[in-house]
């Protein structure tokens, strides 16, 4: 090979190869993101007036029929890209911007599926309704730096019986 | 009590600047700042070299070795031609200060470096595919240049640089690293300059030496030639300019000051 060829190479390696690995991500990982949050929004329109609270009790005078723990769990992986950026962000500090869609997707999804879930069970309303993070997806062996958001969203399910 | 259904609002939470905006204006800020770094630090080394004279150096350094060097046996006879070629040479340079020392690296790599102190160091690797006392002269004729720029001191100044940045980056995420990789093509920009300056100087104390400048850069031309016996090329031609450009320039410089490149050449065989 001529030395030439092989500083090239080197040169595609070092730049060429990360330069086009985030803009793949970028544009695949733009395309999902904005897929799914299209997919969030017609789903939060259909269960539009479906109440979701987090009262931890319901007023005495409402009789409740039946009762259940709902659960809806999401695991929202980031992409190259905004570990980059993160990574940049890292390095001066500030809101880490391009995290934020990932947890707003991860917190929509979740309280989503809680609602779907009740809903097709032909419950009234979900009551109590919280909201967890934890932290199994890790970017490194170490466990230092975050590749996805985890959220878990449950609460009570309930019928009110009328009265 | 009344329920009042909402719809879930879609702003609040998420940033409405673009992400690209963001990445642009990331990417331009910590450059910006990485050059500035850069530029500070180039600075401190000249700095150190203004403060710290040849004599101060040699006091330093005059008998430091690297700590993970492998020496050959002392009474190897590679070393005793080294030793005579480095005297010879540095004849030639009667203003300088140092008092050179030579050794021999063990290792299979391909390289000669200059230390504090007036000590270089070429590895057993480059001394089994130097073929003539003249190419051999040439690339410790290329050494001696490097003290007379005292790009050794730069050198150090250049690792030390390095490893501040690297070391700035690695407690941030992987994405950074790209920042430490220009600075350290920057840095090897400069180093190719400098390469280039010490091949001149080499050149000229050889034809002092011999009178000619023939086999000079025989070496390059191996190399060129694409020698598969070069094992660490990719590593080498990082830090030198590609042999190509050194070969052009040598035979440029040869021209203009009409020094002969052909003449006697004294074979070495160990």
């Amino acid at each position: 090979m001529e030395p030439g060829t092989i500083q090239n190479f080197n040169l595609f390696l070092n730049f060429g190869m990360p330069i086009l690995l985030i803009a793949f991500a970028y544009f695949i990982g733009n395309y999902l993101e904005n897929r799914h949050f299209n997919n969030i929004r017609k789903r939060e329109k259909e269960l539009h007036g479906y109440p979701i609270t987090t009262f931890e009790s319901l007023p005495a005078s409402w009789q409740v029929g039946k009762a259940s723990l709902i659960t809806g769990n999401v695991v929202v992986s980031l992409d190259y890209f905004k570990r980059i950026i993160a990574g940049l962000r890292g390095l001066i500090g500030g809101r880490v911007k391009t995290y934020e869609p990932l947890l707003d997707r991860a917190r929509r999804e979740a309280v989503l599926r809680v609602a779907e879930q009740a809903k097709k069970a032909g419950y009234d309303a979900v009551i109590n309704v919280r909201l967890e993070t934890s932290r199994l997806a890790n970017s490194r062996g170490d466990g230092k730096g975050t590749a996805g958001v985890e959220m878990l969203a449950f609460g009570t399910a309930v019928t009110l019986d009328k009265h | 009590m009344k329920f009042i259904p909402r719809n879930a609002r879609d702003d609040v939470n998420v940033s409405r600047e673009h992400p690209l905006v963001e990445a642009g204006t990331l990417v331009v800020g910590i450059g910006l700042i990485f050059v500035a770094v850069l530029i500070f630090l180039i600075f401190l080394v000249e700095a150190v070299l203004y403060f710290v004279p040849e004599e101060k150096e040699i006091e330093m350094f005059g008998s430091w070795l690297p700590g993970d060097l492998v020496t050959v046996a002392h009474d190897d006879p590679r070393l005793e031609t080294l030793e005579q070629v480095v005297f010879r040479l540095s004849r030639h340079w009667p203003e300088s200060k140092y008092t050179f020392r030579i050794e021999i690296d063990d290792s299979p790599q391909l390289n000669a470096l200059a230390f504090p102190g007036g000590l270089i160091i070429v590895t057993a690797g480059l001394l089994d595919e130097v073929e003539s006392e003249n190419e051999l002269a040439f690339i410790i004729g290329h050494e001696i240049g490097h003290f007379k720029n005292r790009d050794h001191i730069r050198g150090l100044g250049r690792g030390v640089v390095l490893g501040i940045l690297f070391t700035a980056i690695s407690s941030s995420d992987g994405g950074a690293t790209l920042g430490a990789s220009i600075a350290d093509l920057t840095l090897r920009g400069f180093s190719r300059r400098q390469e280039s300056a010490a091949d001149q100087f080499g050149l000229e104390l050889i034809h002092q030496e011999y009178g000619h400048v023939a086999d000079a850069w025989r070496f390059f031309e191996r190399i060129e030639e694409g020698d598969e016996s070069f094992i660490d090329l990719v590593s080498y031609l990082s830090t030198h300019p590609p042999p190509k450009n050194r070969i052009e320039d040598l035979i440029e410089s040869a021209g203009k000051n009409g020094w002969s490149v052909t003449g006697d050449v004294s074979r070495l065989d160990w």
